[in-house]
């Protein structure tokens, strides 16, 4: 058991005559927040992608690890690598991206109804996180009239609702001002790595990879430099996840995750 | 320099060739189905006997009944230009080009399509002719002379592209605001219950003009009777559609388990209005069907051992009438529901490549959008059929026992419809495949 939930070695990616990623190494412990930062086109992005299984490197491996088991994320097929991201890992966008047609607690709820959950016990995790993330009241809401952190944090309870092991974030302040910036921060960190759960994030932002415990920097493809950040600075007054409602929304959902392992690795 | 610009822009991008392909076949069926009717209209125009009128009043109804469709369609490629040019906006910003000059590209490009595909419907059409020239009207076949148009056929594509130029200006304006950027503001917009009073109560009228039909006199005074009954209703279908449509959705999305269920619900809420444009058509069809149909079958049945020749080959010709309209019909909703889920495609590409990332199966996706367009197109169908049959009820009951055959012939074009609106659905789904690939496996993210 090394305690890494992630390993990748020697990543290679290009596009065309392009390369992105030029051999990549980079192991996240559980319970870590990695933030993976560089300029625009430094392939950081890519580099999120094929940790989680989006995309698929031209060479080099990735590997999820869970207690019971070992994944290699490179040797699924599309379709299994779908259902890992589905079922144990979960994603924040720079937008949000949510589905404006839906109420912000059914967005949630989505999350588990795709892995099988009945709408009812769904709907009420859902209810459960939102609330966690200081968004009681506003279940019924649809997105457009929610504010952008506001739909920021549902975009975060949808995340984890499912019990994720790893939340990877893509410039998830990037559309806030810096005080709402510094507001979702707090509430990402405390319902991931606040409850032992890991997270990696993209961003261009120094200020926002401060708050990671580790900053790697991409350049040209390749990491060049890695250094701790300062995870203990928070935004005053924030309002980020109550461990305790969210820890009793997740409970259920997380059992499901061993179980995904397993079935990945099966398959 | 416009033109330079747009014919730079005109290769194809990386949404594929499905988003240039699509109007372009929309436009050549409009453009092929329109010379047709117009060949047979103008047939229509030359009989100066006294049935003569009533052909021409039935090839008016005709027109009227497929340029709803038709305008619809022009709407939708227009707007599925207007999202093409959105992508390419900073193609475009990056050229130097101001927004008027991106709106000019727009109109273009829509005017550009139309035409090259009314240059294939006019190809379309003339290939046609010699089968078309077989539709057999007033006892005979109607011949390469009744259906071709001769030389004004070129003012079809001129006409079919001035109304894409004009949708097209029409949509630019809707769009200047990001079709995200609109929608999420919104709440979700009301239809009043007071439609449904309404149109009850013409739907009473109506069924109490078809009760007085038994003391008309002649063959033209039934017709104009059936007309005005047929008109009222068809408005009431108008009126009550988007309410109906929502009224079963929010059903739909409370009781939905499955999530493309829910999605698929929750898409048609959003905007009943835009769900019932994209199917009305199909209710004026169906319900024209049913009623004309049923009222044909039964005047058939009785006038076939009384009646005289001409009304026997009148009655004939509605029935072919009415089958050409119908396909015609079906075959625009096919067409406009394709490029609207093209456009649709485009405007939430991004959403569709997170909900991927997410883990979302690709058939889920798939099967929430095609329910929210199959989903109001069968109660659609099926609610102006049965409207049809409600009004016709003393006619449809006879039809049903004197002539079943004819009803289930209008079952079966009615069914074939709609599954031709299925393949229009399924003719997008590469395209949904590709906004869920997103540009990150095709260049640098």
């Amino acid at each position: 058991m090394t305690g890494f939930v992630l390993e990748a070695s020697a990543l290679v990616k290009s596009y065309g005559p392009t390369r992105a990623l030029d051999g990549v190494a980079l192991s996240v412990r559980a319970g870590e927040s990695v933030a993976i930062m560089g300029a625009s086109g430094s392939g950081k992005t890519t580099l999120l992608h094929l940790l989680a299984g989006i995309v698929a490197p031209d060479s080099g491996s990735v590997a999820f690890r869970t207690a019971e088991a070992r994944v290699e994320v490179t040797a699924l097929s599309e379709r299994e690598r779908s259902r890992l991201r589905r079922e144990a890992f979960g994603f924040v966008f720079q937008q949000g991206l949510l589905i404006a047609e839906l109420t912000a607690v059914e967005n949630v709820a989505l999350a588990l109804m795709l892995n099988g959950m009945p709408r009812p016990r769904a709907e009420e995790h859902a209810r459960g996180w939102l609330a966690a993330l200081g968004l009681a009241g506003m279940e019924d809401r649809r997105i457009g009239q929610l504010s952008g952190g506001q739909a920021q944090r549902v975009a975060i309870a949808r995340a984890q609702v499912t019990g994720a092991r790893v939340v990877f974030a893509d410039e998830p302040t990037g559309a806030l001002d810096s005080a709402t910036s510094a507001d979702v921060m707090d509430a990402l960190l405390d319902s991931t790595v606040g409850q032992g759960r890991t997270l990696v994030l993209v961003t261009h932002d120094p200020d926002v990879a401060a708050r990671c415990e580790r900053i790697v920097e991409v350049r040209d493809g390749r990491i060049v430099a890695e250094r701790a950040g300062h995870p203990a600075s928070r935004a005053a007054g924030s309002s980020g996840a109550d461990a305790a409602t969210a820890d009793a929304a997740t409970a259920d959902a997380a059992t499901a995750d061993a179980a995904t392992a397993d079935a990945a690795v099966r398959a | 320099m416009i033109g330079r610009v747009a014919w730079l822009l005109a290769r194809p991008d990386r949404q594929g060739f499905a988003t240039i392909a699509l109007p372009v076949t929309a436009f050549a069926i409009v453009t092929a189905l329109l010379s047709t009717v117009l060949g047979g209209a103008q047939m229509f125009w030359a009989w100066d006997d006294e049935y003569g009128a009533t052909y021409q009043a039935l090839a008016v109804v005709a027109l009227v009944l497929l340029v709803v469709p038709l305008a619809s369609l022009g709407g939708a490629a227009a707007r599925l230009s207007a999202r093409r040019r959105d992508d390419r906006l900073a193609t475009l910003r990056l050229l130097g080009a101001t927004s008027s000059t991106v709106s000019a590209l727009a109109v273009i490009e829509a005017g550009a399509l139309a035409l090259a595909g009314a240059a294939v419907g006019v190809a379309l059409y003339v290939t046609f002719v010699p089968a078309l020239a077989l539709i057999p009207f007033r006892g005979q076949a109607l011949g390469v002379e009744g259906v071709w148009l001769g030389a004004s056929v070129a003012f079809v594509p001129l006409g079919v592209t001035a109304l894409a130029i004009v949708s097209a200006v029409l949509g630019l304006r809707r769009v200047v605001i990001s079709p995200l950027g609109v929608r999420t503001r919104q709440e979700v917009p009301r239809v009043h219950w007071v439609r449904l009073m309404i149109g009850a109560a013409v739907i009473v009228l109506a069924f109490g003009m078809m009760a007085l039909l038994q003391v008309a006199g002649s063959l033209i005074v039934i017709l104009a009777m059936l007309a005005a009954a047929f008109g009222g209703t068809i408005a009431v279908l108008n009126l009550m559609g988007p309410w109906v449509l929502r009224l079963v959705a929010s059903g739909q999305a409370r009781r939905a388990k499955a999530p493309a269920r829910l999605l698929a619900a929750r898409t048609v809420l959003e905007s009943p209005k835009a769900a019932w444009r994209q199917v009305s058509g199909v209710a004026m069809t169906s319900f024209m069907a049913v009623f004309a149909g049923s009222g044909v079958a039964v005047l058939q049945a009785m006038s076939a051992s009384d009646g005289d020749r001409e009304s026997v080959l009148l009655l004939a010709d509605i029935r072919t009438g009415l089958l050409i309209t119908v396909v015609g019909s079906f075959l625009m909703v096919a067409c406009s529901v394709g490029v609207n889920q093209a456009a649709g495609i485009l405007d939430r590409r991004d959403l569709y490549r997170s909900l991927d990332m997410l883990g979302m199966p690709r058939s889920t996706m798939d099967a929430a959008r095609r329910r929210a367009v199959m989903s109001p197109l069968r109660i659609t169908a099926v609610g102006s059929a049965v409207a049809a049959a409600a009004v016709m009820l003393p006619l449809t009951g006879i039809a049903l026992i004197v002539a079943p055959v004819s009803l289930l012939v209008i079952a079966a074009v009615l069914a074939a419809g709609i599954g031709v609106v299925w393949l229009g659905l399924r003719a997008t789904r590469p395209m949904l495949e590709r906004a869920a690939d997103g540009p990150s496996r095709a260049v640098v993210a």
